[in-house]
């Protein structure tokens, strides 16, 4: 047992929580909320020089070849810190890439912040990739991709677009161009923070494959769970950040002449928040961890899953109601993790199917 | 990051697992469920003997005191083993009385009290509450003076568990009437056989036997207040630390949760296993993730004392988190069960062997004793999040 991070995990950590304390301010959080791509350029630039969109590439594609460990310590620090999640999309759009396929060319312009990368995975009708409707005909170089992905993170300002879709019996993964009129994004208003469209491909021409022609379905499997590994890193970070708002202003904030945090009902509800956050932070990295030396014993990431998500929600709401109106404001940082939790639990870490899942491995 | 157990963790879990196999049968698991505290059946004693004889009631203490200094996470690893095998805990007198007193005795008290308590000639029970002094221990009225060379003991403890059992009491008593409150209190050593004491039997709720003990200007030498005059409270306090994995440990639960879900799977109910319910699944399923939640927090606990620290708050998590899930396993079982559900244990038809009712019994104690959850949740706040006290 060892629940400690390494001293580089915990330098880059270092790294990416003082960087954000000194970017990530109410001003810029709100200027970037307007930005319709999310961010802005001096950031995303920032970003690349410091290293972090390589974290989980190769040394050979100029990234650091860092493990899920590392790259879940970056973005549960981006997280906690409130980087951009555009950030965090494009470090998560590098990893998937540089798992399936290290030595894919594209890495060196990903990583460099030269190119970026989508990954359209979800359709309005079909959790389970078997019964995606998008699909590719034809073959070799003649292939095209035809059908509807939604909600895909960060998609119109991307210049590829990694899409899993049927072929044949079983699952492909290819790269497409985000060209029109190809490829069309509908940009969908959500919160969040990232900026999600629905796609809609329309005899794209293929622009590469990544594993074998219809036989990705194991790929694209492990490229999810690793997905929903670093989601829960990020649910971490925000969780540790609302818990630390709402402890230093219940030690500030005074009614009835005396500091709130004197009030009992006020005490305990901290002292469930952090209850919540330890068991959490825990189910988590234990998840994380185990998904990264693909070492699972059961269903560790069914489990976190199932707590995770639900105690970073929980969290969210126990804070908001302790800062009262002082956090409801738009300013506050409380609203973009409480958003951020719910936009995660939604597409990573939703409670029902992930009880279904523990109850299998219990009952079946 | 590691949530493995280590080389040397994984081979100390095996050697405890063998001993178990070899020493734990069903009719102990039964006994030990079926007596509860109320004393220790003659199966209990034997397995008791055979842990003291491979040394392993010393897992905590110094080596220089004969002990193995077993890291927190070893300890950890023992008693979740223990608890899911359904075998009895080690004693108080190995797990709070001794290392106290190796810790806050004199030469001469550790020469005295320790071999005894090692070759089990004595066996404490433990006397904190008071009738008026319960979650408030420093209120505690039981009065000690002294008089030439001995002390006078006078007064009453309450949930005096064992004491019908018990060769010592190992008692908090106030010797310094003057001081402040917390500052006035011992710990001294009461021999049951001592001419003024007394105990009654309170039967409670479970079916389980604790006691009062009533000590009527009981005279006991003066070299039985151990340690300090007037450090009583912190010693008190002190010992609390030693339980602090046990208390958080979700080795009980877990165990009668497995109980729990063996039944379902055999059961069928509307022509249907009752496993298919989607209710019953999402409800057990719940508990599972809630259990794994329960052991991060107590091995959050070990990690932190085997780092140096003093988990004040991460083991008070784990108790107030373990004490409630139970309260839930419970009340979900019975409900699962049925019409059994209610069904007392004696009887051959209750299901999971009647312990979800005996646990939908016994959970209560577990929110309310070893400190409230209440005083629990302060310890968070205060120790844990730095919140002002005033």
């Amino acid at each position: 047992m060892n629940f400690d991070p390494t001293p580089e995990q915990q330098e880059l950590k270092n790294a990416v929580r003082d960087l954000a304390s000194r970017e990530c301010t109410p001003e810029r959080l709100l200027a970037w909320e307007s930005d319709p791509t999310g961010i802005d350029e001096a950031t995303r630039r920032t970003v690349a020089d410091l290293g972090w969109l390589g974290v989980g590439a190769p040394e050979a594609a100029g990234g650091t070849g860092g493990s899920l460990i590392d790259l879940a310590c970056l973005v549960e620090e981006c997280a906690r810190g409130l980087v951009p999640r555009p950030v965090i999309g494009a470090i998560r759009a590098v990893a998937a890439l540089a798992d399936l396929d290290p030595a894919n060319p594209l890495l060196t312009e990903l990583v460099a912040g030269r190119r970026r990368l989508a990954l359209a995975f979800d359709e309005e009708a079909a959790r389970d990739p078997a019964r995606h409707a998008s699909a590719i005909a034809g073959t070799g170089v003649a292939a095209t991709l035809s059908g509807r992905k939604a909600y895909v993170p960060d998609a119109s300002e991307a210049d590829l677009h990694l899409v899993a879709a049927r072929e044949g019996q079983a699952a492909s993964l290819v790269l497409v161009e985000n060209r029109e009129p190809h490829v069309r994004c509908a940009a969908v208003k959500t919160f969040g923070g990232d900026r999600q469209a629905n796609v809609t491909y329309e005899r794209a021409p293929l622009a590469g494959r990544i594993a074998a022609t219809g036989g990705a379905d194991a790929a694209l499997r492990r490229v999810e769970r690793r997905q929903v590994a670093l989601a829960l890193a990020e649910m971490v970070g925000g969780m540790d950040s609302v818990l630390a708002m709402a402890v230093a202003y219940v030690k500030e904030r005074e009614q009835f002449g005396q500091k709130i945090a004197l009030f009992q009902a006020v005490r305990h509800q901290i002292a469930d928040m952090g209850t919540q956050f330890t068991a959490a932070r825990h189910l988590a990295w234990q998840a994380i961890t185990r998904v990264a030396a693909g070492t699972e014993q059961g269903h560790e990431l069914a489990t976190a899953c199932a707590y995770v998500g639900q105690a970073f929600k929980r969290l969210c709401w126990t804070s908001h109601h302790l800062h009262g109106g002082a956090g409801f404001v738009v300013e506050h940082r409380m609203r973009f993790h409480s958003e951020r939790a719910q936009s995660l639990c939604i597409r990573y870490t939703p409670e029902a199917p992930a009880l279904a899942e523990v109850a299998r491995a219990l009952l079946d | 990051m590691d949530y493995d157990l280590s080389p040397r963790e994984s081979a100390w879990r095996d050697e405890v697992r063998a001993f178990i196999a070899e020493h734990v049968d069903a009719s102990l698991s039964r006994e030990t469920r079926e007596v509860g505290n109320e004393g220790r059946g003659p199966r209990a004693r034997k397995f008791l003997d055979a842990l003291r004889d491979r040394g392993w009631w010393g897992l905590s203490w110094p080596k220089e005191y004969g002990g193995l200094e077993k890291t927190a996470v070893e300890q950890w690893i023992f008693i979740d083993e223990i608890e899911t095998a359904g075998a009895p805990m080690l004693p108080l007198t190995a797990t709070s009385v001794a290392p106290t007193i190796m810790r806050i005795g004199s030469e001469e008290q550790k020469q005295e009290w320790l071999p005894r308590i090692n070759n089990a000639e004595i066996d404490f029970a433990l006397g904190y509450s008071e009738p008026e002094a319960g979650t408030d221990l420093a209120s505690l009225r039981t009065r000690a003076d002294l008089d030439g060379d001995e002390w006078v003991v006078s007064g009453q403890k309450m949930w005096n568990t064992m004491a019908h059992m018990a060769t010592h009491n190992w008692i908090a008593v106030r010797t310094e009437p003057e001081a402040p409150k917390h500052k006035g209190i011992s710990m001294m050593i009461v021999p049951m056989d001592a001419p003024g004491v007394s105990v009654q039997p309170i039967w409670v709720w479970p079916g389980l036997r604790t006691n009062a003990l009533f000590l009527d200007n009981v005279r006991v030498p003066r070299s039985y207040l151990i340690g300090e005059r007037g450090m009583g409270f912190y010693y008190a306090a002190m010992a609390l630390n030693f339980e602090r994995l046990s208390i958080g440990s979700i080795g009980m639960a877990r165990r009668h949760f497995r109980a729990l879900v063996d039944e379902v799977k055999s059961r069928t109910v509307d022509g249907h296993p009752l496993r298919e319910d989607p209710w019953v699944r999402e409800r057990l399923a719940r508990l599972q993730v809630e259990i794994d939640a329960a052991r991060m927090l107590g091995l959050e606990t070990a990690v932190a004392l085997d780092r140096g620290g003093v988990p004040a708050a991460e083991s008070s998590m784990a108790k107030i988190y373990v004490s409630e899930l139970t309260q839930r396993i419970a009340d979900t079982g019975c409900e699962i069960l049925g019409l059994n559900g209610q069904t007392h244990a004696q009887e051959a038809s209750a299901l999971a062997e009647g312990r979800m009712q005996w646990l939908y019994r016994i959970a209560p104690m577990l929110a309310f004793g070893g400190g409230t959850n209440e005083v629990q949740r302060d310890i968070i706040g205060f120790m844990g999040y730095g919140l002002p006290r005033k």
